[in-house]
């Protein structure tokens, strides 16, 4: 090996969910004004990303399957410091579910960069928060994968790299050496992201340093993506409802409160 | 149509359900031991057997464990490429068993390791999988596994299927289901199996290091506990955790907090209760300056009693309350202190 290529894909234009809000009448979502922005747990991927660059050399690669307006967000990762980014998008790939996603995003890695080096993933969106992608890209690829990195440190010479990783419930961090190519996704409170560069930004939109590709380029049958290649379909949606709950509300005095509360969590035999 | 670079699936080749059943340092996680007591349930609906699934190496001594628990059989393999834990050797190995056997279901407890190795099991195998999920059922006709999920920040339960494809699988954090009595008198049936084909490791363990959080308290961990006080926000600072920590220790039970106050460092992030933390369901959830965002509740919603104390009457927490007082949360929790150590004096 004598370059390192590090491919972080990245969900682009995701909603910010805190921003998210329930019609308090209808208790439908209103999702108008709700502001995009690439996945954050995504950035502190691309941060451990550029951490290894800048100690080892190398050229970082940030591709997302997105809507178009999904460019402007992986130009904000070249302001961070990436060199490139690839935008995946086209009708086809439209209701995608997380075995279809990474079966497009991991096609277009083994297309574009056949020999790369690492993949680095965020530990997972903030809008579906299922963590799937990351090995579902290394079954793909059939690669070995760990998840939760804090830190790697490739070794170019012989090829391997050692990873770092936090086991957040268990309190435990271990260790691996693992050849390369290799998938890790990065553990969300790692990593903090450095900023953004507008400069940088500006010229990756002049310079074109986003390619946009469409299914034309990546030849993938149209029945094994989107919503045709997804096996697990939506049968239905809900609004998470609260359960029955007694709903007795107190207001007066505390000290009158306390002595309320404490009554009735002994009747209901919580508290002896 | 269904891809044609798949394997093709006969729905009806697929019986029974699995449960991958996690150990480590020689203990089984509570969360597989959960899901064995839900997977006997849905298993009654359809008519099949709960098998455990169980990997490593010198495994015998807990291999009856998930029959106590209830599973009909264990299927494991004890191999020596199996004594470390690396993911994509122990996924390989949960495929290579469910090609054999085409289990209709597989569950997973969503641990850190859970959350890590089910989704490579499911894509080699060409099927879906639904991650966390709160609630399971079967249909008995279509036999397609609902799998229930909060998605969108937690704003909206989606209710998911794998009809065409089989194995259906799932993973749920632990502590959503009950844990089901042990019962040593139990009966079932231990079915060893080699694994031939598995891949080659392509790399090595060089080791752990256990690094427990900072943690002054001396309280049990939320899941542990079956009284949990809560912190949030609306305590302002290390003096209101400490106040309600104190309050914790009066009752027995134990403190945990929101991400906000885990986030401010006013508590071990081992603490944060809720969607990207831990879900706790004691009997007893006492939460005090909680505004009762969704992805908390997400956490705690399963508690049998839930109380609150919030100075804001229009608090989204008092949706979710049993009991809720509207106030200050330092002279409630202060006036609960002092009935609650008269109450021990008696
Ligand atoms: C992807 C994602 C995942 C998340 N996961 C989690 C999670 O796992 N767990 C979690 O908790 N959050 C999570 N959150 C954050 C969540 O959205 C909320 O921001 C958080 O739960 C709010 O914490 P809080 O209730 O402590 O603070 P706030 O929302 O700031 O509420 C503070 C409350 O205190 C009350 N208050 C103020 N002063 C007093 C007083 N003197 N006495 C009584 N009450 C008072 C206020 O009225 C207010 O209601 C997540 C968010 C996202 C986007
Ligand atoms: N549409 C996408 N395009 C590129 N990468 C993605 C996409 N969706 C998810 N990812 C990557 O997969 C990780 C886990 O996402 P998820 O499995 O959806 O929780 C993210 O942090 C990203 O690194």
């Amino acid at each position: 090996m004598d370059e390192l290529t590090i491919v972080v894909p990245v969900k682009a234009a995701v909603p910010n969910i805190t921003a998210v809000r329930l019609d308090p009448n209808t208790h439908n979502l209103v999702r108008e004004g709700v502001p995009l922005m690439i996945n954050p747990y995504d950035r502190n991927a691309v941060e451990l990303a550029l951490r290894i660059k800048d100690r080892f050399g190398g050229k970082v690669i940030t591709i997302s399957m997105a809507p178009p307006n999904g460019k402007d967000f992986l130009e904000s990762t070249i302001g961070m410091g990436v060199d490139e980014g690839i935008l995946i998008t086209d009708r086809v790939f439209a209701g995608a579910d997380t075995l279809a996603t990474s079966h497009a995003i991991a096609k277009s890695i083994a297309k574009l960069y056949p020999n790369f080096s690492l993949i680095i993933m965020g530990e997972e969106t903030t809008d579906s928060t299922t963590a799937h992608m990351p090995a579902q890209v290394a079954s793909w690829l059939e690669i070995p994968f760990v998840y939760y990195a804090t830190d790697a440190e490739p070794n170019i010479k012989d090829g391997t790299v050692k990873i770092t990783r936090y086991l957040e419930d268990e309190g435990l961090l271990e260790e691996f050496i693992y050849n390369m190519p290799i998938i890790m996704s990065v553990y969300r409170n790692s990593n903090p992201p450095r900023d953004i560069s507008l400069n940088r930004k500006i010229m990756a939109k002049v310079n074109g340093l986003v390619k946009v590709l469409t299914n034309k380029e990546l030849g993938l049958n149209p029945d094994c993506v989107g919503l045709k290649g997804s096996p697990t379909i939506v049968a239905k949606i809900e609004d998470a409802k609260p359960l029955p709950r007694k709903k007795q509300i107190f207001q007066g005095d505390p000290k009158e409160g306390a002595k309320w509360l404490l009554e009735n969590l002994v009747k209901e035999g919580v508290i002896r | 149509m269904v891809c044609p670079e798949w394997n093709q699936v006969n729905k009806n080749d697929y019986r029974g359900i699995w449960v991958y059943v996690e150990h480590f340092n020689g203990k089984i996680s509570e969360g597989s031991l959960q899901l064995i007591g839900k997977a006997k349930e849905l298993a009654s609906k359809l008519g099949v057997d709960v098998a455990a699934i169980m990997l490593g190496k010198d495994l015998d001594k807990l291999l009856m464990e998930p029959i106590y628990y209830g599973a009909d059989k264990v299927i494991y393999a004890n191999d020596d490429r199996l004594s470390i834990y690396l993911p994509h050797i122990y996924a390989a190995s949960v495929v290579e068993l469910a090609n054999k056997y085409k289990p209709e279901i597989i569950l997973f407890a969503a641990t850190k390791r859970g959350r890590e190795l089910a989704p490579y099991v499911a894509n080699t195998l060409r099927s879906g999988i639904t991650a966390d999920c709160t609630a399971l059922d079967v249909d008995p006709k279509t036999r397609d596994l609902d799998q229930v999920r909060p998605t969108y920040g937690g704003n909206i339960l989606a209710h998911i299927r794998t009809p065409t494809r089989r194995p259906q699988l799932a993973s749920v954090r632990p502590n959503v289901f009950p844990t089901p009595p042990r019962d040593e008198s139990k009966k079932g049936e231990l079915v060893e199996e080699k694994l031939s084909k598995l891949p080659e490791p392509r790399g090595r363990y060089l080791g752990s290091k256990s690094i427990t959080e900072e943690d002054e308290s001396g309280l049990p961990p939320v899941e542990k506990s079956d009284i949990v006080v809560v912190a949030g926000k609306g305590v302002n600072g290390v003096e209101g955790v400490k106040l309600l920590t104190d309050l914790a220790k009066l009752l027995n039970g134990t403190i945990g907090g929101t991400k906000k106050v885990t986030d401010a460092g006013w508590l071990p992030t081992s603490r944060q209760i809720g969607q990207t933390g831990r879900t706790i369901r004691p009997a007893l959830y006492i939460g005090m300056g909680v505004s009762g965002a969704i992805q908390h509740v997400f956490g705690m919603n399963e508690s049998k009693i839930i109380v609150a104390v919030n100075s804001d009457p229009n608090a989204p927490i008092f949706n979710y309350v049993d009991y809720g007082i509207v106030g200050d949360y330092k002279q409630v929790a202060e006036a609960l202190l002092e009935l609650l150590r008269e109450r021990k004096k008696q």
